[in-house]
């Protein structure tokens, strides 16, 4: 059988996928990126293989994806991250409109037209204040790890209102809040729907249509998915366990999937 | 016009809703009457008048909802020669004060988000992006506002009204009236009033077409004298401030400000101006201060910050500090003298081009260097408002200028007119207390 | 830089040799103003669009940080040593930063040289054209008291058509793109030369490249449109170039927004007025967003463009309202767009650097 592998290389997480012929998860791994980026995303293939347990040589392809993406030499093709996430996505959620991807760095709205190709894509600003850093820099003024956060805000009775337009205000607002004896949990809430607002204000700038997936390393938080699924009205996928982190790994493993399947063509 | 149509915006607005609005100004000034004063409060109770502040606005609102199809409606610009549309018959709608009010009511957050979800930049002035995203939502605390037949922009604020109004023109698909008033770097020079004047003119024809009647010339030079009264008795409540305690405080001024902006030219408003200068004078006859033991006195300079209202007063009030008198609240009233009733389109292409803003920093730095000797100020709070280039761009400068001819502190105060997103109350309470040991005892 | 154009001399250069010659050089600021004017008074205009790189120290003690990087990068230029070469400087009321920074010039600052501001009027009615006009003949009072020369009319119309026979050949320029042997980045530093050159100078480069058109188009990549006020840092180009992308018409308040045409008039400052009235629209002359839109679309239609990309300056208003709805006109001719924004500086377009490739490649292989 000839395997196909998905590397996307993002800013914060190097994930690594392979799929056997029939599109089924086979081997997996995620480490963070670090400066080394060629050598985490072997270490991470090899690890994704060794799962699997497959021989090199099984694998017939290798795409990556992700702001990495062509650093990475022993690849075989790439694709942007909107491409590789509408593929992964649309393979777990086919009625999928519309994707939030939250990653360390970068937010992303992308929109799907019925067929599955992107139509419209936003960036959140270049401000720190629009990603996942954001919540794991609040953490660390509350004296919390990343790993924290999702325990604490389950305490949380009530958010404390952060604007949260720039990463600079918004810690000046963390540190008076938490001057003024504010609770960590509710100042932690509080920053999560800040980062929810802004992801649903992106996703109404691509004109959002459901169904809604919502994808990125983020999402291993439940308590960020529970916010921002309340937010958009109730509906919207969360890929299960820690898939969310790997879907735009799922979409470039298929798309080498369907680079060798034209090949052969 | 049907006679049903004026027949039902007569019943809708001068019987059921005015009256409505009266009683209930009625209702409140009774209860100010009644109510005792509040001892723990740092300022005086609001002037008397205020009830009939609210009731003027509440009417304008009202008016503008029930206005279609009777009435035509015109959103203009807070600079725009108005006496023209008021002449004929338009009832004016005005975006920066609706922005104002959505500040003051803390909706301007949300109704400006609309604007951003649709892509529009945080970067861009806080009342565009309020006015768009309500008119692309419909969002309004006010209930609902009138869509325009035209509108009027005049550059006289700035250049952000020509993008903004091209926004609305886009959107309502309306014709667009465009007052371009060239900058006074010096002094205005005489084809500048001179094309001023023709693009008055020109707008003539325009805006009867779309009000079905022809200009009223008569009409137009009792709606400029009026205006000129107004505008009169406004520059003397503002000039009531020098007065020791000042009876009025910069925060009283933004406050009922509105008719001058909205509604000059009309008769209430006179009978309005006139009613409060009196009460200021009762103030002044019996030593009310604005601020209850009044200590320093200051100028402010720029827009309000429309959200903090209560929190800059009260945190200032409690150190006895006053803000006697305001370089904008002073725009309305400057231009008073240049309104020549009997030359309608000439003197207002000459007052139309002569705002303080329109008009180069130096220009502003003498008439804040007038106003801190005439009402005798100690120190300067410039907002710098990221919303308002024009009036924030020099204030840099002339910090530094006042600070070292008048030898008093000066504070450069970073917010926004209407986005709360640029204001922290920790931040500005440790910025205040300094500067307000830095006025001394 | 490429070979060919080493061929273009640097600012510095054409500055010394025309001080050398006995005349004057000014500074002026963006966008429009009537080039053919200061000619006539032996004044070489040397236009100011940031500078991109300065260290913008100066600046931040008077101008708040919320000011657009151009005016705060001008106003350190202005105020620093290197700016000793000009005689005056000149600014166009382009918008409220410009009318802010020439307003703290003249009262605040007081830089070593006089400052001369044009007003430009918010529309091309015949009332904004006879303005435009007297506001011509007004500078031409101000310029003739500095410099006691009284050029007479047809002086100053033989630089008015030396000007035009420069914008015609700018136009040529343009039209020849995808033929002339340069590449992005080239090919617009030759097009901005014109904004140092003598139009007489500029005529004589842009022909000798001209001259070396090709039959076939170089053009290999994604058609895309760009947007903005100014391509700084101009590396912008050699991105685009890397991500697949080739910008085959542009709609940059620098390049496409002063394609003018000759005026038609034959008094001398109603001819220039009609000239800059006649550019293609642009937001800060008040230009309505439909007739941008039009214009627009009409550019990707002759264009062949695939994208469109509007690379805009923080802070500038004039150019933040207008994406929104002509986002929303191309994307009704299924034209996809993009927005980046940068401060001029090779560090501030880093960061969006992965935006234009995700934006380009995905076009790409969709």
């Amino acid at each position: 059988m000839i395997y196909t592998a998905g590397i996307d290389v993002g800013s914060t997480y190097v994930k690594a996928i392979i799929l056997n012929e029939n599109g089924d998860l086979v081997g997996s791994a995620i480490h963070s990126t670090g400066f080394l980026i060629e050598e985490t995303s072997k270490n991470m293939l090899e690890e994704a293989r060794e799962r699997a347990g497959i021989n090199s040589a099984d694998i017939g392809c290798i795409t990556t994806a992700g702001f990495g993406r062509s650093m990475v030499s022993f690849r075989n093709t790439q694709v942007t991250d909107l491409i590789a996430q509408s593929w992964g996505v649309r393979a777990l959620y086919p009625a999928t409109h519309t994707i939030i991807d939250i990653g360390g760095q970068t937010m992303k709205a992308i929109r799907l037209d019925d067929g599955g190709r992107v139509m419209n894509f936003r960036l959140n600003d270049k401000c720190a204040a629009g990603s996942g850093t954001f919540l794991e820099k609040t953490a660390h003024y509350l004296g919390y790890g990343i790993e924290e956060i999702a325990p604490l805000v389950e305490r949380s009775t009530k958010a404390v209102p952060i604007s949260g337009i720039c990463a600079v205000f918004a810690e000046s607002e963390v540190i008076n809040h938490i001057s003024q004896g504010e609770k960590p949990e509710d100042i932690m809430h509080g920053a999560m729907l800040s980062l929810t607002e802004r992801s649903v204000s992106l996703m109404k700038q691509v004109q959002m249509q459901p169904e809604f997936t919502l994808v990125g390393g983020i999402m291993r938080f439940p308590v960020m998915a529970r916010v921002l699924r309340e937010s958009l009205g109730g509906a919207a996928n969360v890929p299960p366990e820690n898939l969310a982190q790997f879907t735009g790994a799922i979409g470039a493993a298929l798309l080498a999937r369907r680079h060798l399947e034209k090949k052969t063509d | 016009m049907r006679l049903t149509d004026a027949l039902r915006y007569y019943v809708n607005t001068r019987v059921m809703g005015w009256t409505a609005i009266r009683v209930n100004r009625l209702y409140s000034e009774m209860k100010t009457r009644f109510r005792k004063e509040r001892k723990d409060s740092y300022t005086a109770p609001p002037l008397r008048i205020s009830s009939r502040t609210k009731e003027m606005i509440a009417r304008h609102y009202l008016d503008g909802r029930f206005a279609k199809p009777y009435r035509k409606v015109a959103w203009v610009t807070s600079g725009a020669p108005v006496e023209i549309l008021n002449a004929l018959g338009f009832h004016l709608f005005y975006p920066e004060n609706h922005g104002a009010i959505c500040g003051v009511s803390r909706t301007a957050e949300e109704i400006s988000g609309e604007a951003e979800d649709a892509g529009y930049s945080p970067d861009i002035c806080s009342y565009a992006r309020t006015d768009i995203g309500s008119a692309l939502s419909g969002k309004t605390p006010v209930g609902k506002l009138p869509p325009p037949d035209i509108l009027v922009a005049c550059t006289n604020i700035c250049q952000t009204v020509l993008y903004w109004y091209g926004f609305l023109a886009h959107h309502f698909k309306v014709p667009l009236i465009l007052i371009d008033t060239p900058f006074i770097y010096t002094e205005a020079s005489d084809h500048s009033i001179e094309y001023v004047k023709k693009q008055l003119e020109a707008a003539v024809p325009i805006a009867e077409g779309v009000a079905g009647k022809t200009l009223d010339e008569r009409k137009l030079k009792d709606f400029m004298y009026k205006s000129r009264i107004a505008m009169d008795l406004w520059m003397e409540i503002l000039g009531r401030g020098a007065h020791r305690p000042t009876p009025i405080s910069a925060f009283d001024q933004f406050i009922h400000m509105a008719p001058i902006v909205e509604m000059r030219g009309h008769s209430h408003t006179i009978d309005f101006y006139a009613a409060m200068l009196k009460e200021v004078d009762r103030r002044i006859a019996h030593g009310i201060g604005a601020v209850k033991n009044e200590r320093k006195r200051l100028l402010w300079d720029n827009l309000p910050i429309w959200h903090k209202f209560r929190f800059l007063s009260e945190t200032l009030g409690k150190h006895g500090v006053v803000l006697a008198a305001s370089t904008y609240t002073n725009a309305w009233a400057e231009l008073a003298p240049m309104i020549d009733p009997e030359k309608p389109f000439e003197s207002a292409a000459r007052a139309y081009l002569h705002p303080m803003l329109n008009r180069g920093a130096g220009h502003k730095l003498n008439t804040m260097r007038r106003m801190i000797e005439k009402y005798s100020l100690d120190g300067v709070i410039l907002h710098s408002d990221r919303s308002c280039k024009p009036y924030s761009i020099g204030q840099m400068d002339q910090r530094t200028l006042l600070m070292s001819e008048y030898g008093i502190p000066a504070l450069l105060l970073e917010a926004d007119h209407c986005d709360p997103r640029y204001f922290t109350d920790a931040r500005t309470t440790t910025l205040l207390m300094a500067f307000i040991e830095m006025l001394g005892q | 830089m490429h070979e060919a154009l080493t061929s273009i001399p640097c600012r510095r250069e054409i500055i010394r040799a025309h001080k050398e010659s006995g005349g004057r050089v000014a500074a002026v600021l963006p966008i429009h103003y009537p080039r053919a004017l200061f000619r006539a008074f032996q004044i070489l205009p040397v236009e100011l669009w940031g500078p991109p790189e300065i260290d913008p120290q100066y600046s931040k003690a008077h101008l708040q940080p919320y000011v657009c990087p151009l005016v705060h990068n001008a106003l350190s230029y202005i105020t620093g040593p290197e700016s000793e070469v000009f005689d005056l400087v000149a600014v166009p009321h382009t918008c409220d930063s410009l009318q802010g920074l020439c307003s703290i010039l003249t009262d605040l600052i007081l830089p070593r040289q006089p400052v001369f501001p044009i007003y430009l009027p918010r529309g091309r009615r015949e009332s904004d054209a006879q303005f435009l006009a007297n506001e011509f003949h007004a500078l031409y009072r101000k310029l003739e008291a500095l410099t006691s020369l009284s050029p007479s009319e047809d002086e100053v119309m033989a630089c008015i058509l030396r000007e035009e026979d420069a914008d015609e050949v700018l136009a040529e320029l343009n039209r020849k793109r995808k033929f002339l042997p340069l590449c992005q980045r080239d090919f617009y530093h030759l097009l901005r030369s014109r904004e140092y050159l003598p139009a007489e100078r500029f005529c004589e480069l842009a022909k000798s490249f001209l001259a070396k058109a090709e039959n076939e188009s170089r053009d290999k990549g994604l058609p895309i449109i760009l947007s903005g006020i100014v391509p700084e840092p101009m590396s912008l180009f050699e991105f685009i170039e890397r991500a697949g992308g080739v910008v085959v018409a542009d709609d940059l308040a620098c390049c496409g927004r002063r394609l003018y045409g000759p005026g038609e008039d034959n008094d001398v400052f109603r001819r220039m007025a009609k000239s800059i009235l006649s550019a293609p629209p642009d937001s800060t002359r008040g230009s309505s967003i439909q007739e941008r839109a039009d214009h627009m679309v009409r550019m990707v239609k002759m264009s062949g463009a695939k994208a469109v990309l509007f690379y805009c300056m923080k802070f500038c208003e004039p150019e933040l309202f207008g994406h929104p709805p002509l986002r929303d006109e191309l994307n009704k001719i299924n034209i996809p767009t993009l927005v980046i924004e940068s401060e001029l500086s090779e560090a501030s377009l880093n960061p969006s650097v992965g935006s234009l490739e995700l934006f380009l490649e995905t076009i790409l292989c969709g």
